[in-house]
């Protein structure tokens, strides 16, 4: 085996390796399972060292890892292409989506917050599922990996505008989830029954 | 300086949380927020929730699949 063979698996395991955890955990957003996960942890790092040439030294590694694994994604699990990945939640009104924010009053909200954050981690989990993939997405990048919205427009391969509008809308999807939830189980019921 | 009034405000919230406003854009909020409670309490909640979100999503990788990932990339390499 020459030489420049062993340098690029080299400098592949020393750069892109250790951003398995957060390809781990973009790959759990898309499959919303740990098995599916690796699969796709693994496809993904495959395709990138294939094509580790290409990466432009310099540029956001991550980025650029995460792109893959949207491709790899929707190739692996044969996903509807990219024109129509647009969901019909895209074309809905902010008010069909629910809960006008600006009229719930102070005390509710402050109720909600502290419900908010009693709520399990497996229960924030759940309602992450819940809502559709391109969302999901969207605030996963946006909250967790904290990503500017012109890159989660470059990874999710959509206009700026649209990466605006889905973490706004997957956010209020999310918490209508939760608050339905949270009222079910009993969280924050106090503050609820006040007068 | 354009008056902000508490619907901008509010809508601007995710952009001012991911720092993705302008300098002036950054300061107009800020000194609402500091007089309007309801304001406050809006970006107050929001904070929280991306606490939550982030808290719930810290999910490791297994070891093995490092090595799995590796054995992989060596199977890519020597077919190169």
């Amino acid at each position: 085996m020459d030489l420049d063979k062993q340098d690029k698996l080299k400098s592949f395991e020393q750069q892109a390796l250790p951003l398995m955890p957060q390809l781990y955990g973009a790959a759990l957003r898309w499959t919303r399972n740990p098995s599916d996960a690796e699969d796709l942890v693994q496809e993904t790092f495959a395709k990138a060292f294939m094509a580790w040439e290409k990466f432009q030294q310099g540029t956001n590694l991550k980025a650029w890892l995460f792109r893959i694994m949207t491709n790899t994604h929707i190739n692996l699990y044969n996903k509807r292409s990219k024109d129509q990945a647009k969901t019909a939640l895209d074309d809905l009104e902010d008010w069909q989506i629910g809960q006008g924010e600006s009229v719930t009053s102070t005390a509710v909200r402050s109720a909600e917050s502290v419900a908010l954050d009693n709520l399990p981690a497996s229960v924030i989990r759940e309602a992450m599922n819940e809502i559709p993939d391109e969302f999901r997405m969207v605030v996963y990048y946006a909250i967790v990996e904290g990503l500017p919205y012109a890159e989660i427009a470059e990874v999710m391969d959509t206009p700026v505008g649209t990466v605006m509008s889905r973490l706004h809308r997957g956010k209020k999807l999310l918490r209508n989830l939760l608050h339905d939830y949270a009222i079910q189980e009993g969280y924050g019921q106090r503050e609820e029954t006040e007068p | 300086m354009k008056q902000l009034d508490c619907e901008d405000v509010k809508r601007n919230v995710h952009e001012f949380l991911h720092s993705e406003l302008h300098e002036s854009e950054l300061s107009a909020i800020t000194s609402h927020i500091a007089n309007c409670d309801s304001c406050e309490e809006h970006y107050d909640i929001e904070i929280v929730f991306n606490q939550v979100i982030q808290r719930s999503c810290d999910e490791a990788p297994a070891e093995e699949l490092a090595e799995r990932v590796m054995k992989r990339l060596r199977e890519i390499q020597d077919h190169d």
